[in-house]
């Protein structure tokens, strides 16, 4: 219990830690909001200026950080200067698409991944295992933009798929029955993207796991004791190689927020992706500090519940952990 | 298994030999301009003509024809052959940084060019500047693992060793350092630098920024291996026979890890060079006209320019070839 | 009878359409209502089209946008007092429907239309008029649009005369001064002047309000918004244009702003048939698109340059008190005009027309160039590109050249510098390798710097820590009245030499003086050679080394009909009301 305890006000520090080297870091990047409107030649200096006190630019780094403070306990987290509303509604809109894309995405990955891993693990050599050790060091090796926008130009040439948003403009029209497969049809290329970039992955350290586990002694001696080889794989094997696929979970839950921004970008799909590169850009400065908050939030929840399930299905570090106390 | 692993050796070494010595196997300087032959296609090498069958092949000059709506199209001109040499006379380069040499691996006399893998929107020689861009990316890449795999493995072992609060108090700083907006930071630092940077000082904070990003999984990799091994009886021993801390670390937790870092820097070496190509998208990278893969294919970020000028996508190429090199690499050793 | 045929046949569509929702009726002609006759324009009712937007807008408040693609919805849903007809670039009635002006200039009486109504049906008077401009011009409320309303400091002041004639003063006389009013939306005040009075009227008009709180004398009223994919907006019942066979305007039912990202992701959903108009489009995707035609019927449009201009810049700031001694010792070199003219006979303008805008460009020797046809000065010179006189001009300023072919200035320091310009922007960025590699053939050693756009900003606006810049400016408006801040010496946009007290060299005093002349001058004629002899000035001392200007390339839909895209923003929407959808038997049969 106290271990949850420890994390919980480790995660809070860190969240502390984020939000002041945010604040600090944004000070650094040159520019404001506003400096767009000094290339407009009917803009007077004066009225950027009084734009900037306006909007509380030109105050103190510290006087900022405190209000913002404030503003967060408040569940506002300040205000966007562009969109001229409260940050964190701005927000949650855009996060519920991003997670629809990314859960779909995380559950077909690992849908496929840990049988694909263990099937190729446990025929070692076969056909599919070198089938799948050659197709995955290669598209590991592929950058995730190329991947991107070559599966895009593929939908739009050959006009499948919905290229981009995520619903059509008749949605409203539609039927429910239409509606969900309307999304679906949308949802399908960044999801694929996504998938073909994390199962690589995934499946290369599920195979290199299992493949491990079935080299220690005592699975050959489970083999000699006659027992079947699907129960040894069942019952020995697969419970002590998910102490990584675990781990692997873990980074996969923290980056639900915060993988898929370049997906996003590229697809159009309406998440928190292109708001925030749009935001880091224009420098609209709560917009940018909430999303990376945001964003931090969901990465330390991804790594507490891994280090939960870790505890609840690792023996030896519940012992560990009680030894060393 | 060890065959293997040598074939592999072999090819990266063959590999890095050939980008060592771009100049040489480069027929043209990468940074010359020709603006009368913009996203040139491949030169074809032709082996028939008229005459028969040739062993050396030889090629056309191309000209661009201008239609009027469209963009400019290539022809060759067929009224002269232009055969391929070998170890020809051609623009100068300094052979290894130093030493300014002539000799080309292959040409074709001027004014045919020889472009193997076309042109980019210049009308520069595609093929040389993945070769000199090679030289930069790789470089950087392995420069960077370096330096992570340094300061990860010393400070992934002391807080594996020393434990407890040492190891909590780094544990969380690499968590931090993870969930940084490292886009900020980045524009940020571009503001402070100097306006231009030479190649080298560009280079060295290229490396120096990715290395700085990277040390916290290898520390956590070595971490981790310390720690498993601190508590066991060897380890004991050696501390009751008066072994200082650092002796131990020295000579018995170390040489463990050294496989698991060895592993981990082949599996690094191709993530860091993907790595420059994203920073060059943040102008960190290597600016005009020093090429460099990353700042070659952020020219294709543009669609019309991907789905017309595929040969453009070579840097993408070379990048895989490397990384699937340095993977099978990175297998062999592990399972070695 | 014609009217009602259009009716009847509006009906029909309704009917033998597949459309759930309800569609918006153009209502029937008020007697009273004075509305406005467009004599050339003719179509068919129903349908809509789909515009896709760079980035999302971020507010429906016309005193508070900021930004273009806001400004590109609010433009469709308010109206203006007077218009700026985009093809032909001169000034039409709209709202006013006639004014007169006093005879030194300063006074415009403006009359209204009668009888027209908002978007929501309330009726629109002189009153809204005087509201509008109340908060343009308020302090408190900050909104940027308040400097075009200042002139010489001094604001415009606004008098209701009657129920449908206003009087705006000016505080002198203003050239062109009717153009002000083309993008100063009429505020509806039975909805705003709550907001107003409380003190939040930013707040107002947030893209999550609710149709019945918004209304504009605009074609179309907001229908509704979806948080990061598109705004949806219909046909205003009410508008107050109607066409050659007096239909009420606009043609379309709906109208949807799609929100669809960077140029690569419009072009794909474009040619996917996702979106029917698409506007300022690169050379490569233009070329891309017109190789396409076969398979997607399309019509696109080259509408020749645009008025914007591209340049290099040189740091002449003062730079005194500030620490950059290796910028100031570069100024010597900077200041020197045959510097700079050897610097223009050098660049490649043909390349940069061929390899950078795809030889859909146009050279520039100076700020106004063939794409704005009322006021370019045809007298000035377009020397060709001469290395040689280049050369020539260097050696003549006490430049010379080492056994390696580096510039060396007369105290023996080579030259070297470097050119920031916009990472985002990769046709600038193209441009300073092109010059890069000109300038190599001087002997002078070129660095380029992509920095992001709001650092380039800084160091050009602010820090001054910067050898030379390439940007652009321009594209506004075709009048030389909006290029004030860049030519007098004083300007917020003089940047070569920024904070100027006074004019720092004897031209730029003669060009402060034309300018602030023209600026007053109410005869074309008598503008046009005062505003001839400043483009002169500026083509002799080069303050900017003009490089090109970039075609204006649009395309749509072969199914969208009164497709007429112009040269001046926006480029595609400034007709919205006049566009409609053609029939599919029409378009099949390669009608156009």
């Amino acid at each position: 219990m106290s271990y949850l305890a420890r994390r919980l006000i480790r995660a809070v520090l860190l969240l502390i830690g984020v939000s002041a080297l945010c604040f600090l870091f944004t000070e650094m990047a040159p520019g404001t909001f506003f400096d767009e409107m000094r290339l407009n030649p009917q803009i007077s200096p004066e009225t950027i200026s009084a734009l900037r006190s306006h909007y509380g630019l030109d105050q103190p780094l510290l006087l900022r950080y405190g209000r913002w403070v404030k503003s967060a306990l408040h569940a506002d987290f300040g205000y966007s200067i562009a969109y001229n509303v409260p940050v964190a509604p701005l927000l949650w809109s855009r996060a519920k698409n991003t997670l629809l894309l990314t859960t779909t995405a995380l559950l077909l990955t690992w849908l496929i991944s840990v049988p694909l891993g263990v099937w190729a693990a446990s025929r070692r050599g076969g056909l599919l295992d070198k089938a799948v050790t050659v197709g995955s060091s290669f598209l590991v090796s592929v950058p995730e933009l190329v991947i991107a926008v070559g599966l895009l130009a593929g939908a739009v040439h050959w006009r499948i798929l919905r290229v981009g948003g995520m619903i059509s403009v008749d949605f409203e029209s539609l039927s429910t029955r239409r509606k969900l497969q309307d999304i679906l049809l949308h949802l399908a290329l960044p999801a694929l993207i996504l998938v073909l970039c994390e199962t690589t992955v995934i499946v290369r350290h599920v195979r290199a796991s299992v493949l491990e586990v079935l080299d220690a002694p005592y699975v050959q001696a489970a083999c000699g004791f006659g027992i079947t080889p699907g129960r040894v794989l069942f019952r020995h094997v697969l419970p002590v190689a998910a102490n990584t696929a675990i781990s692997l979970l873990g980074f996969s839950l923290a980056g639900l927020l915060s993988g898929s921004m370049l997906v996003e970008a590229v697809c159009g799909w309406p998440g928190l992706g292109p708001l925030m590169l749009e935001a880091t850009l224009s420098r609209d400065l709560y917009l940018v500090i909430g999303g990376i908050m945001f964003s931090s939030l969901f990465m330390l929840g991804g790594g507490l519940i891994a280090d939960i399930m870790l505890l609840a299905s690792d023996p030896r570090i519940r012992r560990e952990g009680s030894d060393a106390q | 298994m060890r065959s293997k692993t040598a074939i592999l050796v072999a090819a990266l070494a063959g590999l890095h030999l050939i980008l060592l010595f771009a100049g040489f196997v480069a027929p043209c300087n990468p940074a010359t301009q020709d603006r009368e032959l913009p996203y040139a296609p491949p030169t074809r090498l032709h082996f028939k003509d008229a005459a028969g069958f040739h062993f050396r092949p030889f090629v056309y000059a191309s000209t661009r024809v201008l239609n009027g709506d469209q963009a400019g199209s290539y022809q060759e001109d067929r009224t002269r052959a232009y055969p391929v040499r070998f170890l020809v006379r051609g623009s100068s380069y300094k052979l290894l940084g130093f030493h300014e040499a002539f000799v080309h691996l292959f040409g074709v006399v001027e004014p045919a060019k020889i472009l193997i893998l076309g042109t980019d929107g210049y009308g520069r020689d595609e093929f040389s500047r993945v070769l000199f861009g090679g030289q930069i990316s790789v470089a950087a890449g392995i420069t960077a693992t370096f330096i992570a795999l340094l300061a990860g493995g010393i400070l992934g072992s002391v807080a594996g060793y020393y434990g407890r609060w040492i190891d909590e108090s780094l544990m969380g700083v690499t968590e931090l350092f993870l969930s940084l907006p490292w886009l900020y930071f980045l524009l940020g630092v571009r503001a402070f630098l100097p306006l231009h940077l030479s190649v080298l000082r560009t280079f060295f904070l290229l490396t120096g920024v990715i290395g700085l990003i990277g040390w916290a999984r290898p520390a956590r990799l070595v971490r981790g291996i310390v720690l498993s091994s601190r508590n066991r009886n060897f380890v004991l021993a050696a501390r009751g026979f008066g072994g200082s801390d650092f002796y131990i670390l020295r000579r018995h937790i170390l040489p463990k890890a050294l496989g698991v870092l060895i592993t981990q820097a082949a599996l690094l070496v191709p993530q860091y060079i993907a790595a420059e190509v994203t920073l060059s998208f943040f102008g960190l990278g290597v600016s005009e006209p020093v090429p460099s893969w990353g700042n070659m294919l952020s020219a294709l970020e543009q669609y019309s320019i991907l789905v017309s000028y595929g040969w453009l996508l070579a840097p993408a190429g070379a990048l895989i070839i490397t990384s699937v090199l340095y993977g099978y690499l990175a297998d062999a050793l592990h399972s070695g | 009878m014609k009217r009602i045929a259009g009716l009847t046949l509006l009906h029909v569509c309704l009917l033998a359409g597949a459309c759930f929702a309800a569609k918006v009726v153009p209502e029937a002609a008020k007697p009273g209502e004075e509305l406005a006759r467009m004599a050339d324009v003719s179509g068919r009712y129903g349908g809509h089209l789909t515009i896709g937007q760079r980035s999302e807008p971020k507010t429906l408040n016309p005193v508070m946008a900021t930004d273009a693609v806001s400004r590109e919805v609010i433009g469709r849903l308010m109206g203006d007092l007077i218009e700026i007809n985009r093809s032909s670039q001169q000034t039409e009635p709209a709202l006013a429907k006639s004014w007169k002006i006093s005879s030194d200039g300063r006074t415009f009486t403006l009359q209204l239309r009668k009888g027209i109504r908002f978007s929501d049906g309330f009726p629109f008077d002189a009153d809204d008029v005087v509201f509008s401009f109340g908060v343009y011009m308020d302090e408190a409320v900050d909104s940027p649009q308040r400097d075009l309303l200042i002139i010489d400091g001094k604001p415009i002041t606004v008098t209701k005369v009657d129920q449908y004639t206003v009087r705006f003063v000016l505080p002198r006389p203003y050239a062109a001064a009717e153009r002000l009013f083309d993008g100063l939306a009429v505020l509806p005040k039975h909805l705003l002047e709550k907001p107003y009075r409380e003190g939040h009227f930013a707040q107002a008009w947030s893209l999550n309000v609710r149709t019945s709180e918004i209304a504009g004398l605009g074609p179309f009223r907001l229908k509704e918004y979806v948080p990061g994919q598109r705004i949806v907006v219909e046909r205003n019942p009410f508008y107050w244009k109607v066409d050659n066979e007096n239909q009420r305007l606009p043609y379309l039912d709906e109208l949807v702003f799609l929100f669809v990202g960077t140029e690569d992701a419009q072009v794909m959903r474009f040619e996917a048939g996702e979106t029917d108009i698409i506007s300022r489009l690169s050379a490569e995707n233009y070329n891309l698109l017109s190789r396409e035609k076969a398979r997607i019927a399309l019509q696109l449009a080259d509408m020749g340059p645009s008025l914007e201009y591209n340049f290099l810049l040189f740091n002449l700031n003062d730079l005194g008190g500030k620490k950059l001694d290796d910028v100031s010792k570069k100024q010597a070199w900077f200041r020197d005009l045959k510097f700079r003219q050897a610097i223009s006979a050098a660049v490649d303008r043909e390349s940069i027309v061929n390899l950078v805008y795809g030889a859909r460009g146009t050279a520039l020797w100076g700020n106004v160039g063939p794409g704005n046809k009322l006021w370019i000065n045809q007298a000035i010179p377009h020397p060709s590109r001469s290395i040689e006189r280049a050369r020539e001009l260097l050696r003549s300023a006490g430049y010379k050249w080492n056994s390696t072919g580096q510039l060396l200035d007369a105290s023996g320091q080579p030259v070297e510098f470097s050119i920031i310009t916009s990472s985002s922007n990769s046709q600038r960025m193209k441009m300073a390798t092109l010059l890069q590699d000109d300038l190599a053939h001087l002997g002078m050693q070129v660095h380029i710097v992509p920095l992001e756009f709001r650092a380039l900003i800084d160091r050009v606006f602010q820090s001054f820590d910067y050898d030379a810049a390439i940007m652009a400016l321009g594209g506004g408006d075709a009048d030389p009245n909006p290029e004030m801040n860049v030519w007098a010496y004083s300007g917020t946009s003089h940047l070569w030499h920024l904070g100027e007290t006074h004019p720092a060299t004897d031209w730029e005093r003669e060009l402060d003086q034309l300018m602030q002349q023209q600026m007053v001058t109410l005869d074309y004629a008598r503008r046009k050679k005062l505003y001839d002899r400043a483009q002169q000035l500026i083509a002799e001392n080069l303050p900017f080394i003009f490089l090109g200007t970039p075609n204006i390339l649009a395309g749509a839909n072969n199914r969208v009909g009164n497709f007429h895209p112009a040269v001046l923003d926006p480029y595609t929407l400034w007709n919205t009301d006049e566009l409609y959808v053609r029939s599919a038997a029409l378009e099949n049969a390669g009608v156009r």
